[in-house]
């Protein structure tokens, strides 16, 4: 359940939502690597083994943060994926849309009031951790395994 | 979701074949597309003389067929530190790099062809939210110009800054934009950018310009009803792409008749453009440094607030007389 949004988004004017708080954080593994997970709600924590081991020791390879959006009704809508260089943006209509910058290992992503938390882990944790897999990599992402992919180079 | 199939979008030499580069707002950009349509909408913005300085930003564009399918939902924006997202109509999509300076997407064949798309939504919107990691500012006011003086209009949603501004230009001052106008203060020169784009008059303004009544309105991009119409056109009025304010007008509408001018401190022009500026994170501390400089730099034009209780053409008439003494 998200955390409730007081944000006032006029004043200051803050229309892109840049500044829902995220106040919840925690550390999973996924893989080889230390994810950092920061969200505003308890549902988008995913399933996956929690990293206990001191931060200091095993510091974060990657930041996932996880906007719950409550201004963004709808369903998921097929993916469309644009990657350049170091930077892949995602949208699936405006019930996900995300970012990922490979060089600052930041995976940024909005994700919408209607995305139940079963879509959530079964659908788009996986999502995440594929595109994760690629962070190490600069380049277009390669077609991920287990995804029926298409590929739309013009 | 099980079986979605991901459309994945390459952008690199292969599929971006035509390159070209134009001026926007002041600012270098080297746009990389497979359209030859994108190429052609850029023809109107690019220098007269070849560019040898480094592009300011880039856009990588790509056109897909696929994408033609109406959904009839409103523009959506979103951003989290130094990236921003835009799902545009008709169906497009594309994601800022506001650190890097870098805009990619896809657009459909629609949008690709539609040359209104380019000029009232993608090239505003690209320089409204890339523009202050470029040293250009935008804000939220009209912006005309008079033999080379430009006069600012600023004011509250609602203040009547578009219809103001249709009203000046009927007067023969040259509109350079009636909604934002992006700033830049460069080599010590403060200058106003507008982007051509059309004049957007609500439905009420046919009241004071018969003109319109030969015009529909329709719904704009942020879902208002409005007319949208070339000032150049419809008022035969001179436009231009940029001035250099000399005067700030502040807005403010009044019941009771007449025009009233009143001096503004350079304070509340600060204060005024800073509270209205979109927060920037962290992320984006020097855009901001820049942003505010711009601001303070305006703080020193003559400004006053104009409170009004006349129609847009005695309005406009009041300030020209105001401005010829002044």
């Amino acid at each position: 359940m998200a955390l409730v949004d007081s944000t006032n988004y006029q004043d200051p004017l803050d229309l892109l939502r840049r500044f829902i708080p995220t106040p919840l954080r925690t550390r999973f593994r996924v893989g080889d690597s230390n994810v950092t997970v920061e969200t505003n709600d308890f549902t988008l924590l995913p399933a996956l083994p929690l990293n206990t081991a001191p931060a200091d020791v095993h510091p974060a390879d990657i930041e996932w943060k996880l906007v719950r959006d409550l201004d963004a009704p709808g369903l998921l809508e097929e993916p469309l994926l644009l990657s350049s260089g170091n930077l892949t943006v995602v949208g699936m209509g405006t019930a996900c849309l995300l970012g990922l910058d490979h060089e600052r290992r930041e995976l940024l992503c909005f994700i919408g009031s209607d995305v139940d938390g079963r879509t959530f882990q079964e659908f788009l944790v996986p999502y995440f951790c594929r595109l994760t897999s690629q962070v190490p990599f600069v380049g277009a992402p390669e077609l991920f395994p287990g995804s029926s992919s298409q590929s739309a180079d013009a | 979701m099980g079986d979605t199939v991901t459309v994945t979008f390459a952008f690199n030499r292969k599929t971006l074949r035509l390159r070209t580069d134009f001026t926007i707002a002041g600012s270098h950009c080297l746009l990389s597309t497979n359209s030859y349509n994108l190429l052609r909408h850029a023809t109107p913005w690019q220098a007269s003389e070849k560019q040898d300085d480094a592009p300011s930003f880039e856009m990588e564009i790509l056109e897909n067929a696929s994408l033609d399918s109406l959904t009839g939902k409103l523009p959506h924006f979103r951003g989290a530190r130094h990236l921003v997202f835009a799902m545009l109509e008709p169906r497009s999509f594309l994601g800022f790099d506001l650190l890097r300076r870098r805009v990619i997407g896809v657009l459909s064949s629609a949008a690709v062809h539609d040359r209104s798309f380019w000029n009232a939504q993608l090239l505003p919107i690209t320089i409204g939210l890339i523009g202050t990691t470029l040293g250009v500012a935008p804000l939220h006011c009209a912006c005309l110009d008079r033999n080379g003086d430009g006069i600012l209009l600023a004011g509250v949603s609602g203040a009547g800054k578009s219809t103001l501004s249709a009203a000046l230009a009927q007067r023969g001052f040259a509109l350079v934009s009636d909604d934002w106008t992006y700033l830049s203060f460069r080599q010590s020169v403060l200058s106003a950018h507008g982007l051509a784009a059309p004049i957007k008059l609500l439905p009420h303004s046919v009241r004071y310009f018969p003109e319109l009544s030969k015009h529909a309105p329709k719904k704009t991009m942020n879902g208002e009803i409005a007319y949208e119409v070339d000032a150049s056109k419809l008022f035969r009025s001179p436009v231009k792409t940029s001035s250099r304010p000399k005067w700030l007008l502040f807005l403010e509408r009044s019941a009771i008749p007449g025009c009233r001018f009143a001096p503004c401190r350079g304070e509340f022009v600060t204060q005024f453009f800073e509270s209205n500026a979109e927060r920037l994170p962290d992320e984006l501390s020097a855009a901001k440094s820049a942003r505010s400089q711009i601001i303070a730099s305006l703080a020193a034009c003559q400004s006053w607030s104009l409170r009004t209780g006349d129609d847009p053409h005695q309005t406009a008439e009041a300030i020209e007389r105001f401005l010829a003494e002044v």
